[in-house]
């Protein structure tokens, strides 16, 4: 029983599925009063909250993630073109992360290990992590995150022993903090519920349809951004067989979601590399192509480029997906196992650049 | 300090040998915690994860035995203190996860009076801070000479008004401290051996860099820029401060590191404003003090090119390349070099690698069997060159050595590159003064040094 550090200050219900979540995060998850699990060990969403899906979601250890949303009575979220969307004061983003032993057989024996908990206060969002008890009826607050030794057999049947890390509360900011460039104050935000990493079919519904006739979010904007691509349904793809644009849209997304809440212009580690790798940057040399990286130290794994066209195997990027060094690895957080697919598709995109090789010093 | 339960309070009694030198006792703080190293690990990470602006955390005299990294995020003016560099250890060597040892960001932050081993990545790293102060802290790894070393010993990127004072690094695969994009320096009286580059001044703007003990690393006390980094570098003062002995064979794993030759004391590379004074350089076998050009790394001018609006701090003044909506700073100007002592350096070039460690191989070639100037100057850029006339070399970039130097060359590095009969025809090696470059000062009036210290 890890020490409870906190006091709790447990919301109270206001009304039929209205919650005011409290300043200070409560001992158990289900004090929020947003989700629970019931006697079968299903869970329970208040009526406010529903869950949401994303086209291409982040590579965690080949974790599956249950993700919610809760938006207050009367408000609703308000799009951006290029970020996530705006979220009313109140509103909360959980994600919970679920383990099977066997990636063949995915349903079977799947266990929730952690919820990692948004909320959205006046001015500000704070970060809550929580760890599921042994027996998946309800998470305990764990500030300090904990590293669990875990093992998973993979879609070839190759077992892949990993260390599994639940981020301490400060590592949160490592990925959801970024800097408001007209003020200069930094800030934690959500990543996932961008309108393009949304937008699309979900279980045979359009999701931003109907998380508006839900009364959650406000419509789309008229200048709807290009969809982010269904990563679940395209991530087996022979990527030689695919064209070059739908190679450049998948890898462009994936390095998105992956990548880019660091590696854009308004993150900490973004400005500090100064490798941009979001959807919408078309500065190839801050796309890496070219770039030689300013501190990567071993990350580099010797290599002299973050991208050289044409050839995965000296570029520091694919480098930085192939191993699984403790101190190379991208990204930074959140991964220990490789992800076999996702290297497949940055490699064969890197293969198939035409731009021009890097020159210089080597 | 409300959020911590008492049980993990140890109070301090005077005669606690755990919490000998420092005591939430005597230390002015909204909130204070004592952590013993009998304290679990997840308990002082329940701490940290848990602090409040204006907080101190004292660890006591042991060793913590650490799972996962010291994280400060969201909380400004943190204090972490323990016992003593020689008393309280974070141990990062069982760290299963990817991390650094203690990460932070936050303005006023101080880290005080502890060592940090064997952190998988960077042994200290703040960023983005304002007001950071680094004292009596050690970073270290176990192992001498390992590439799967941690790369950055004490490591502060893009902070604003940082001092590193009477700190130690050791056995860092790239640099032991490294002070990268920042604005206002003061790094004085630390110790960086065993390391690849003892002492990196990257992108910053206004260091004053004095009384380090920088010896028995592959590279000394190095300053430069990286290419398309919006922080040019300007106004570095490197003072009292003794380069020796810096002969290690290279054993970076990789990065721009891997290209130092070893025996090298300093180079200034795509660097401006920069003053070399008062220190003692003394058997670095390649030499003690090189002036490059940023294009030695990185050839192509466009990669050097930074958006005007981009750019961080002052840049009037300086000589620097212009481009449509661009700057450029891959040229080393205005560096000036006097008062310094030099012996027994320059006698052993590292020839070891004439790809990865180019430099080294050449100036092996060039000197055979001579011992290497105690300055050089790589002269790229410069509109004239000849190896006899000084009339007939242009002093374009305002590069200052004092006789006092003892032995300076100019080097046609572009055409040295190419290894031509006889190499003598590149190298212009004058006697002192070392006309043109017997210059005396910097163009736009003495560096301007940081004053936060004052303040």
């Amino acid at each position: 029983m890890r020490s409870l550090l906190f006091i709790a200050l447990i919301g109270c219900q206001s009304g039929f599925g209205e919650v005011d979540l409290p300043e200070s995060p409560p001992d158990q998850l289900s004090d929020l009063d947003l989700i629970s699990v019931d006697a079968e060990g299903q869970l329970v969403l208040n009526d406010r909250v529903s869950p949401y899906y994303l086209n291409t979601p982040l590579f965690s250890d080949y974790a599956f993630k249950q993700r919610h949303i809760y938006v207050p009575n009367g408000k609703r979220a308000v799009p951006d073109p290029r970020w996530t969307y705006d979220f009313p004061a109140g509103s909360a983003i959980l994600k919970t992360f679920l383990v099977a032993p066997d990636l063949r057989e995915p349903d079977v024996d799947q266990r929730r290990v952690e919820t990692r908990v948004l909320v959205r206060r006046d001015s500000d969002w704070v970060a809550w992590p929580y760890i599921w008890d042994e027996d998946g009826q309800d998470a305990s607050y764990a500030p300090s995150g904990d590293t669990i030794p875990m093992s998973v057999i993979d879609r070839d049947g190759s077992e892949r022993p990993f260390t599994y890390l639940v981020p301490q509360k400060n590592q949160c900011q490592e990925c959801h903090e970024i800097e408001d460039l007209s003020t200069g104050e930094k800030g934690i935000v959500p990543i996932g519920p961008t309108m393009r990493n949304l937008d699309g079919l979900h279980d045979g519904t359009d999701q931003l349809e109907h998380l508006v006739s839900q009364g959650l979010f406000e419509p789309p904007t008229p200048d709807r951004p290009t969809p982010a691509i269904h990563w679940s349904a395209t991530r087996d793809t022979d990527w030689t067989t695919v064209d070059d644009d739908t190679l450049d849209r998948v890898a462009r997304d994936y390095l998105d979601v992956n990548c880019a809440h660091c590696h854009n212009e308004r993150a900490v580690n973004g400005k500090t590399s100064q490798l941009f790798l979001s959807w919408d940057n078309d500065d190839r040399f801050r796309l890496g192509v070219c770039k030689k990286p300013g501190s990567a130290a071993k990350g580099t794994g010797g290599r002299t480029w973050d991208i050289m066209p044409g050839a995965p195997d000296e570029s520091i990027m694919y480098y930085r997906m192939e191993t699984d060094d403790i101190g190379s690895m991208m990204p930074d957080i959140g991964r220990s196992l490789v992800h076999n697919e996702g290297l497949a598709l940055i490699g064969e995109w890197i293969r198939r650049m035409d731009d021009a090789p890097c020159e210089g010093s080597d | 300090m409300r959020h911590i339960a008492p049980l993990l309070l140890s109070l301090a009694a005077c005669s606690n040998p755990t919490f000998s030198e420092n005591r939430c006792a005597d230390i002015e703080s909204t909130s204070c915690v004592e952590v013993d190293p009998a304290d679990t690990t997840q308990d002082l990470l329940d701490i940290v994860n848990s602090v409040e602006s204006g907080a101190t955390v004292i660890l006591g005299a042991g060793t913590f035995s650490m799972e996962n990294q010291v994280t400060f995020r969201g909380a400004d003016n943190i204090a972490l203190i323990g016992q003593g560099m020689d008393a309280t250890n974070l141990d990062f060597g069982a760290m299963e996860v990817q991390a650094n040892g203690v990460d932070a960001i936050g303005d006023d932050f101080l880290i005080q009076d502890l060592t940090i081993t064997d952190a998988p990545k960077d042994g200290l790293r703040v960023e983005d801070s304002e007001g950071v102060t680094i004292r009596r802290v050690r970073a270290t790894w176990t192992n001498e000479n390992d590439p799967t070393n941690g790369g950055y010993g004490l490591y502060p990127v893009r902070v604003s008004k940082v001092l590193i004072e009477d700190s130690e690094a050791f056995n860092a695969s790239d640099a032991g401290i490294y002070v990268g994009q920042c604005i206002d320096a003061v790094v004085r009286r630390n110790t960086a051996k065993k390391n690849v580059a003892g002492l990196e001044i990257e992108n910053t703007q206004y260091a004053d860099v004095y009384e380090n003990i920088v010896q028995d690393n592959t590279g000394g006390l190095v300053v430069f820029d990286l290419p398309g980094n919006p922080v040019i570098g300007r106004d570095v003062k490197i003072h009292n401060n003794t380069i020796t002995d810096n002969n290690r064979a290279n054993f970076a794993p990789g990065g721009t590191v891997a290209q130092i030759p070893a025996g090298t004391g300093t180079f200034a590379l795509a660097s401006r404003r920069v003053e070399i004074t008062g220190n003692t350089y003394a058997n670095n076998n390649t030499g003690d003090v090189a002036l490059l050009s940023g294009l030695v790394i990185d050839g192509n001018p466009e990669k050097w090119a930074i958006p005007n609006a981009d750019l961080i701090g002052d840049t009037a003044g300086l000589m620097l390349d212009e481009g449509d909506g661009v700057t450029m700073n891959f040229r080393t100007s205005e560096v000036y070099i006097h008062g310094n002592t030099h012996s027994g350096s320059g006698k052993k070039p590292d020839n070891s690698d004439m790809n990865a460690r180019e430099i080294g191989f050449l100036l092996a070639v060039a000197y055979s069997g001579q011992d290497v100037d105690n300055v050089l100057y790589d002269s790229i850029g410069e509109s004239s060159f000849d190896a006899e006339d000084a009339s007939l070399n242009s002093n374009d970039h305002h590069i200052c050595v004092n006789s006092d130097v003892g032995s300076f060359s100019s080097m046609d590095l572009e055409n040295l590159a190419a290894r031509p009969v006889p190499l003598a025809k590149y190298m212009y090696r004058p006697d002192a003064p070392f006309a043109p470059f017997d210059c005396d000062s910097f163009t736009e009036g003495p560096l301007v040094m940081p004053t936060f210290l004052d303040e």
